[in-house]
């Protein structure tokens, strides 16, 4: 019998994971969140742009986790729907709470891109929930990687005891972030679409990071901080960066625009 | 914007300013309590950490100050502040874990060490490695951490130590340390000062007149918590499931498995198929009776260990206070041979010169005394028992004892039921582990022993066992109609027949369910064939498309279940390169999983065509993306 002599699948191919994966490292974006996240890593975050970080993430999440939940049957969602594993609603309160004190929902403030970016997840969730996913894999795949170190970092640099405050960085769910990640990616690549679907889920990443280049660009015209383009290997906080980077441009904007 | 925004510029300032809370800098902490040697873990069972006490206890004998740290406690990007303290080292025991993987509380200094570009020019580190050879990524955190470090400008003080889980790890370490020392005296020009007493960590406090319900009785975070149960369940606050099934699983042969089944009914516990349990079990409670009898004590006198190192974050060594008793039933390991340093330790209470001579002996590096231990502990396979009954004149005090012998870890094992067709109730499917040794003494399994005597008895009696639920990544493709292909010889069927009832349960909803192909393997059809009646109906009813065995006793020469998997090399390269299979492995990681691994590598080679790199690419990029899940042990 003939053996079926094929090549073995090149690198992008044809799985919903990868082609994410690929689509969102050539992000130019990756270059100007570099600097930010340099200056995440070296502690220089104050309490005040961690607030804000945290306001700004607790809009996304509510967004992101509602419509998830609105939808955790259909089709598209239903294959990556670990609400008890992922969510972040919840610790990201308790955190809130811990620097706002409990009239904490009266003092969330917002920067506009966060609000275009919130806005954005709803539409998607309401009219096109195929590219929910694209969303939740950016956001929770870079916090479970990267988070665990920012965690750590912004324990350290703003002086906080246990888990007070960075409740948001731990996933008691997870025992292994990677066979976690592994798990997650086989979900997604079962998730059926068509070429057509898909070529939307990829111009809605466009979208969403041209939004955050947008938000970045003003910032840099502001603070005129040069971007330093470097090779990172998979460096699980660049991982980070990408999620974080549209909330942390949005942080940027907002304390420096003043 | 918000009005933090429109703060004067003094309160803006005075708002950034926040107190420091917590001590996070180890060189701090250096600093203030006068030390030169930090030795840091990455441990998940304990033993990485029980390397770094000791190895801070050696620091004394050379006239050095030593601090233990949880790399997941401090900030380790202070690393290269290091050298503002004279003299000073960085030691780093690290264990590999998993798929090459740095432990769970030495992942972020593994990320920083991989992102950062800091220097570490002036700073001084030695690496010992823990690790497994039966594992693919033998040691690959150790050996990464030495690179790293010194690839950051570190200065390497000695050579990166490998020790080798599955040959001797204690004879890698003392091997290993006993020439680092020299090394590091000769580094910092300093004589060792050859003190040869020990030094006790923990201080003893016994308690005449304590209310019993402050007691600790075996519980592993909250007292009382066996007493009134309060759900979530996890590794502090156990669940005490009662057991409702326990039955011998094979027909024949010497061997004893079985099959158990645990109530959590009332519990809120959930699970999935592929999920772990975790059970804590206790010792052998004639053995704990032979210990208190042989140390001529009260085993129900409360005691307490405190810490005498008062800045330590572990106040107690286990749950304190406690009674002997429940800390050799519950909380310490008595049954596996003791380490050198707890023959070390204890040497000064031998009154007859020649016993404490040869434990000293042993526990030294010597040619001599290094093969004295592996024949007399090591091939004997004398535990503490066996120790203190051959060695009449070793009179130890019962809690420096109970200072020195490590933690009794709870044991997982891969749930053999399905949560949806079982949901209040959690199978396991184990092997009890029983020898005897070369001395004639019987070596028994703590967990599997421990199990096998939870009998459900004719009046209805109940036992409990302390569990909880890890849940796992282990898991069933979401499409019921993917074909599986799933490999578990032995006990690593568990898994599996959680799996197969799950899709029993898909087929009678309606769902379109593919392929369900198990290759299993044992010794005799007739002897350990596990689930046989139960396997065999599932394949009767369609659920099980296909039912592999190998019997590898049956005939003249072996055969495993990778031969089987050969066989059908066709039928499987459809299935996985067409047919989007997954592919699910369980059981041995010694031999099992690497041969499974090479046969599936070959049937690449041959149906596909692909080089042997190609092939190994291909099957690497299906765990990527949780086509091929591994659940073994060693």
């Amino acid at each position: 019998m003939e053996s079926t002599k094929s090549k073995p699948r090149d690198s992008t191919g044809s799985d919903l994971s990868e082609q994410i994966k690929a689509a969102t490292k050539d992000s130019h974006v990756r270059a100007e969140n570099t600097q930010l996240m340099l200056n995440y890593q070296k502690g220089q975050i104050t309490q005040t742009q961690y607030k804000l970080l945290l306001c700004s993430l607790y809009e996304i999440y509510q967004a992101l986790e509602e419509e998830l939940d609105r939808k955790a049957d259909h089709p598209a969602v239903q294959p990556v729907y670990f609400p008890q594993e992922l969510a972040r609603l919840e610790s990201l309160e308790l955190d809130l709470e811990h620097f706002f004190g409990p009239h904490w929902r009266k003092r969330i403030t917002v920067p506009a891109a966060t609000h275009r970016y919130t806005q954005r997840l709803r539409e998607i969730g309401k009219d096109s929930p195929n590219l929910l996913v694209a969303h939740a894999y950016t956001r929770y795949l870079g916090d479970l990687s990267g988070g665990q170190v920012l965690g750590k970092i912004t324990q350290k640099s703003l002086g906080l005891s246990g888990n007070k405050g960075i409740a948001f960085f731990s996933f008691p769910g997870v025992t292994s972030p990677n066979r976690f990640k592994q798990l997650y990616r086989s979900r997604m690549n079962s998730i059926e679409l068509t070429e057509q679907q898909r070529q939307e889920v990829f111009d809605d990443l466009q979208k969403m990071l041209s939004i955050t280049e947008e938000a970045s660009s003003e910032k840099r015209n502001d603070t005129a901080s040069q971007s330093q383009s470097r090779t990172f290997s998979n460096s699980p906080i660049l991982q980070f960066a990408l999620g974080v980077g549209i909330t942390l441009a949005t942080v940027g904007m907002g304390v420096y625009a003043f | 914007m918000g009005c933090m925004f429109s703060l004067p510029q003094d309160r803006l300032v005075a708002a950034e300013r926040t107190p420091q809370i917590r001590e996070t800098s180890f060189i701090e902490k250096m600093k203030k309590t006068n030390r030169n040697i930090v030795v840091f873990y990455g441990s998940q069972t304990g033993t990485a950490e029980e390397f770094s006490n000791r190895l801070a206890k050696d620091a004394h004998r050379y006239g050095m100050k030593a601090m233990v740290a949880d790399p997941e406690e401090y900030d380790m990007s202070e690393l290269p502040r290091l050298k503002e303290i004279p003299n000073s080292m960085a030691v780093f025991c690290m264990a590999t874990y998993g798929e090459g993987d740095p432990t769970d509380n030495a992942q972020e200094f593994y990320d920083w060490m991989q992102a950062t570009d800091d220097e570490l020019e002036g700073v001084n580190f030695a690496v010992f490695g823990l690790g497994n050879k039966t594992y693919e990524h033998y040691n690959a955190t150790g050996k990464y951490t030495d690179k790293r470090l010194a690839e950051l400008g570190g200065k390497r003080v000695y050579d990166l130590g490998l020790g080798d889980d599955d040959s001797n790890l204690e004879e890698d370490f003392i091997s290993w340390k006993e020439q680092f020392w020299p090394a590091v005296c000769e580094f910092f020009g300093v004589e060792p000062t050859g003190e040869d007493s020990s030094i006790r960590q923990f201080e003893l406090v016994v308690h005449n007149d304590i209310n019993m319900n402050q007691v600790y009785t075996g519980e592993m975070g909250r007292l009382n918590s066996f007493q009134t149960q309060k759900p979530p369940f996890d590794s502090k606050n156990t669940f005490l499931a009662p057991v409702t099934v326990n039955r011998k699983l094979n027909k024949g042969g010497t061997r004893h498995l079985m099959h158990i089944e645990l109530d959590i009914t009332d519990s809120k516990i959930r699970y999935d198929s592929g999920d772990h349990v975790a059970v804590y079990p206790t010792n052998d409670v004639s053995m704990v009776n032979r210990l208190g009898e042989r140390l001529g004590v009260d085993l129900d006198t409360v005691f307490s260990l405190k810490n005498l190192d008062e800045e330590s974050n572990k106040k107690h060594p286990f749950p304190c206070p406690t009674t002997y008793r429940t800390a050799l039933t519950h909380y310490l390991d008595i049954n596996n041979m003791p380490r050198t340093n707890v023959l070390y330790e204890l040497a000064q209470y031998a009154s007859d010169p020649q016993e404490q001579e040869n434990m000293r002996k042993m526990a030294s590096a010597s040619t001599e005394g290094k093969a004295l231990y592996q024949s007399w502990v090591v091939d004997s396979e004398r535990n503490i028992l066996a120790i203190l009954e051959d060695l009449p004149s070793l009179n130890p005090p019962i809690d420096h004892l109970c200072e020195l012998m490590p933690r009794l870890q709870a044991r997982y094992y891969s749930i053999a039921s399905s949560g949806r067709v079982h949901p209040h109730s959690i199978h396991i499917c184990a092997v009890v582990i029983e020898y005897t040794t070369k001395t004639g003494r019987a070596f028994k399994g703590v967990a599997t022993n421990w199990l096998k005597n939870k009998d459900v008895t004719d009046n209805g009696h109940e036992p409990t066992v302390p569990m909880y639920v890890r849940r796992s990544q282990f898991r069933l493709p979401f499409k019921a109609s993917n074909p599986v292909i799933m490999i578990g010889p032995g006990t690593g069927i568990a898994p599996f027949m959680g799996f197969i009832q799950e899709r029993a349960w898909q087929k009678d909803q309606g769902k379109d369910v593919g392929e369900t192909i198990l290759y299993f393997g044992c010794r005799h059809r007739n002897e350990d064939f596990l689930y046989q009646q139960e396997l065999e109906d599932f394949e009767r009813a369609g659920v099980l498309t296909q039912l592999n065995v190998a019997f590898s006793r049956d005939q003249e020469h072996k055969i495993y279940v990778q031969h089987l998997l050969k066989r059908n090399k066709e039928q499987l390269w459809k299935l996985i390169h067409s047919n989007n299979a997954h592919i699910y492995v369980c059981g041995d990681a010694r031999n099992m999983a690497r041969d499974v691994h090479t046969a599936f590598y070959e049937i690449a080679e041959e149906m596909g065509g692909l080089t042997h790199t190609q092939a190994v690419d291909y099957f690497k990029k299906l765990m990527t993306k949780g086509r091929y899940s591994q659940d073994v042990w060693s």
